[in-house]
């Protein structure tokens, strides 16, 4: 995004740049008025008003009359007939899967349960299958889908789309996702972290959309967090930023499926949840002790409220690390909202740094259990190549 | 400690002739948990399905409800009962619409003036949405003949008219045989909204990723017998494959930790030592 605000280049290619600057700017976005690319890209309103013109005759960009603040304004979106783009969430047991037009718009979409440690080839296979099936749906063909973004539940390294650490999502070891699929839907793969979707989801249009430093924490069947520095999905060496999941809370606690003990995740994560309620609840589900919690169920309660504190410690020392603006809660478990976040802000207060700013705002994802796939989303639309002149 | 299961099935045996279908089977199914079970061919699924629905009766062994023997005479006293099942071929109208086949045998009547001369149409459209948004089941219409939906939403209507009455066990006998993997989606998110709904399900299936997907606890039947029963959340794909063909799994997965043969120990097991 800082680049996009730097002053237009040499004038040789500055008509060019201004026009994939639009382009970009609206892709990342979905929809925005003219005013507002005009802020995003440093372009002059005058500016923003030709380019803007041309690409919606070529058919690259579409407008339509909207307000802002009272005032009549374009609204800008990408044009339909550009094509669709997918987005794949592998989370620990649940399968999501979306299609989009190219301004981001959910055309399409299913949501699949998995088996524990279930494998990448079935897995794959099936969103292959699944993809062609909603294509249908939408009475488009193959060769619509431009692009697919996956967000798997594994540390990914994003250069070449493979998982790169082993025993955290055990059926996807070393697996190449992006060539794996690439193969089978013979379209560009972009694979990354489901948290760090999620983080790029919530600071794009999300509950983050203001700021440029963020953390995004994943509370589901595991724990990740994304951070967003200087407005930039953070990765590290090998995609393994922000596995807070795997930060040891006690050094003498149980076993976790990543071979270390007492990780956060033993103490906040669902299963963990579920397994401490089996003795007085018997089997429930996730949705089950949620509900439960907001009918009042004392038991059910605590367990969330001790998931919530015990998140905020690790909150507190990833605050203390990156010092973010906002601190962003997803995923399933975030779905009992205040029951969570109350005693996480309180947990955190007492252990982040005081700030004469005061405390770290904590809210819930705006896209609630969905951040991850329309992460994936943005990720393979940001990557679609659109012909400027137009479609093909 | 945990609560009792909602409908088991008790020792078990059920011969045809000279074929033993069921020998000594115990199984038991609480209430807001998954139970697959799963077999090869002629490994019993389907006769534990009858039984249970009251379609047939065990030769010898007992049924319980809430720790209670009983004794399912026909299909219409399991359904009493709060037991109802959804079979492979579904026995929906194809030439009725969503409702009717929701309603079929139990159909609303008016109320008023004209006190039960006709059906109460509106009545029964409005339940039947609100059916269909409680458990998020996506059809075009309910007023389209079943016959022209998909295999999917076929089953999903099937079930949602097994929901009619206020059951606490759902009997799915192959649920996702012969669907698409879009439906097959549909159908399984839909297992889970009936265990959100603290209902027990009994899910057949030959199926082992799906059933790995949504069971919380696996039946392995082999030969009629009840070879073993699995907590799904902690049994590889291996394991539940070795179990169903009869191959033993050489090393420690086979261990007992991860495998439990009896019923009342499963949960026990379960919740210990591990976590």
């Amino acid at each position: 995004m800082s680049i996009d605000r730097l002053t237009p280049g040499s004038q040789t290619s500055l008509r060019e740049a201004n026009r994939a600057r639009v382009v970009k700017a609206v892709q990342q976005r979905g929809a925005l008025t003219q005013v507002e690319l005009a802020g995003v890209t440093g372009l002059s309103p005058a500016t923003v008003s030709n380019i803007v013109k041309e690409l919606t005759a070529a058919g690259v960009l579409a407008t339509s009359p909207t307000s802002r603040s009272g005032r009549r304004a374009q609204q800008v979106t990408l044009a339909r007939a550009l094509g669709l783009v997918g987005g794949v969430h592998f989370g620990i047991r649940t399968l999501r899967v979306a299609l989009a037009d190219t301004s981001g718009r959910t055309v399409a979409e299913q949501r699949m349960p998995l088996a524990p440690d279930h494998r990448a080839d079935i897995g794959l296979d099936r969103v292959a299958l699944l993809l062609e099936e909603m294509l249908e749906q939408v009475d488009a063909t193959r060769d619509e889908l431009l692009r697919v973004g996956v967000g798997v539940a594994a540390p990914i390294d994003p250069a070449d789309g493979r998982v790169t650490t082993r025993g955290l999502l055990r059926g996807w070891d070393g697996v190449r996702v992006a060539d794996v699929l690439g193969e089978q839907l013979a379209v560009p793969i972009d694979v990354d972290n489901d948290a760090n979707l999620g983080a790029l989801a919530e600071s794009r249009q999300g509950a983050a959309r203001e700021f440029r430093d963020v953390v995004y924490i994943r509370v589901s069947n595991g724990v990740g967090a994304g951070l967003v520095l200087g407005g930039r999905v953070h990765h590290g060496r090998s995609g393994a930023a922000g596995e807070i999941g795997h930060s040891t809370i006690d050094e003498n606690g149980p076993v976790c499926r990543c071979g270390n003990r007492g990780c956060l995740e033993m103490y906040v994560a669902a299963p963990s949840l579920l397994a401490m309620l089996e003795p007085t609840h018997g089997t429930l589900s996730m949705q089950g002790v949620l509900d439960r919690a907001a009918a009042g169920d004392l038991g059910c309660v605590r367990v969330l409220e001790d998931s919530g504190r015990h998140l905020g410690v690790a909150v507190a020392n990833l605050c203390n690390l990156v010092d973010p603006e906002i601190v962003v809660v997803g995923g399933q478990v975030a779905a009992a909202g205040e029951l969570l976040l109350d005693p996480l802000r309180a947990s955190l207060a007492r252990r982040a740094v005081p700030s004469d700013e005061g405390p770290v705002p904590v809210v819930l994802a705006e896209f609630g259990t969905q951040s991850e796939l329309r992460g994936a989303v943005l990720l393979a639309l940001e990557n679609v190549e659109i012909a400027r002149g137009g479609p093909r | 400690m945990t609560p009792a299961p909602v409908l088991a099935l008790r020792k078990v045996t059920k011969t045809f002739g000279a074929v033993r279908a069921l020998v000594d089977v115990d199984l038991a199914v609480h209430p807001g948990e998954v139970l697959a079970v799963v077999g090869d061919n002629g490994a019993g699924k389907s006769t534990v399905v009858k039984i249970l629905a009251g379609v047939l009766g065990p030769d010898t062994g007992t049924l319980e409800l809430d720790g209670n023997v009983v004794t399912f005479p026909t299909p219409g006293a399991a359904r009493a009962a709060g037991v109802t099942a959804v079979f492979q071929d579904l026995a929906l109208c194809d030439n009725l619409d969503v409702v009717e086949n929701i309603f079929l045998g139990h159909e609303l009547r008016e109320r008023g003036r004209r006190s039960g001369a006709l059906l109460d149409e509106v009545e029964m459209e409005r339940r039947a949405w609100e059916l269909l948004g409680e458990l998020a089941v996506r059809l075009p219409s309910v007023r389209v003949p079943v016959g022209t939906l998909s295999g999917g939403q076929r089953q999903a209507v099937a079930i949602l008219r097994a929901l009619h009455g206020e059951p606490r066990v759902v009997l799915l006998d192959e649920p996702t045989s012969a669907l698409g993997v879009a439906q097959t989606a549909e159908v399984l998110t839909l297992v889970e909204r009936l265990r959100d709904r603290g209902l027990g399900v009994v899910l057949v299936s030959h199926s082992m990723a799906d059933v790995h997907a949504v069971a919380d606890r696996i039946a392995v039947l082999r030969l009629g017998r009840h070879a073993t029963t699995f907590d799904a959340r902690t049994t590889s794909y291996e394991d539940l494959l070795a179990a169903v063909t009869g191959a033993r799994v050489p090393g420690p997965t086979a261990g007992p930790p991860r495998r439990v043969s009896h019923e009342a120990d499963a949960r026990s097991s379960a919740t210990g030592g591990e976590r």
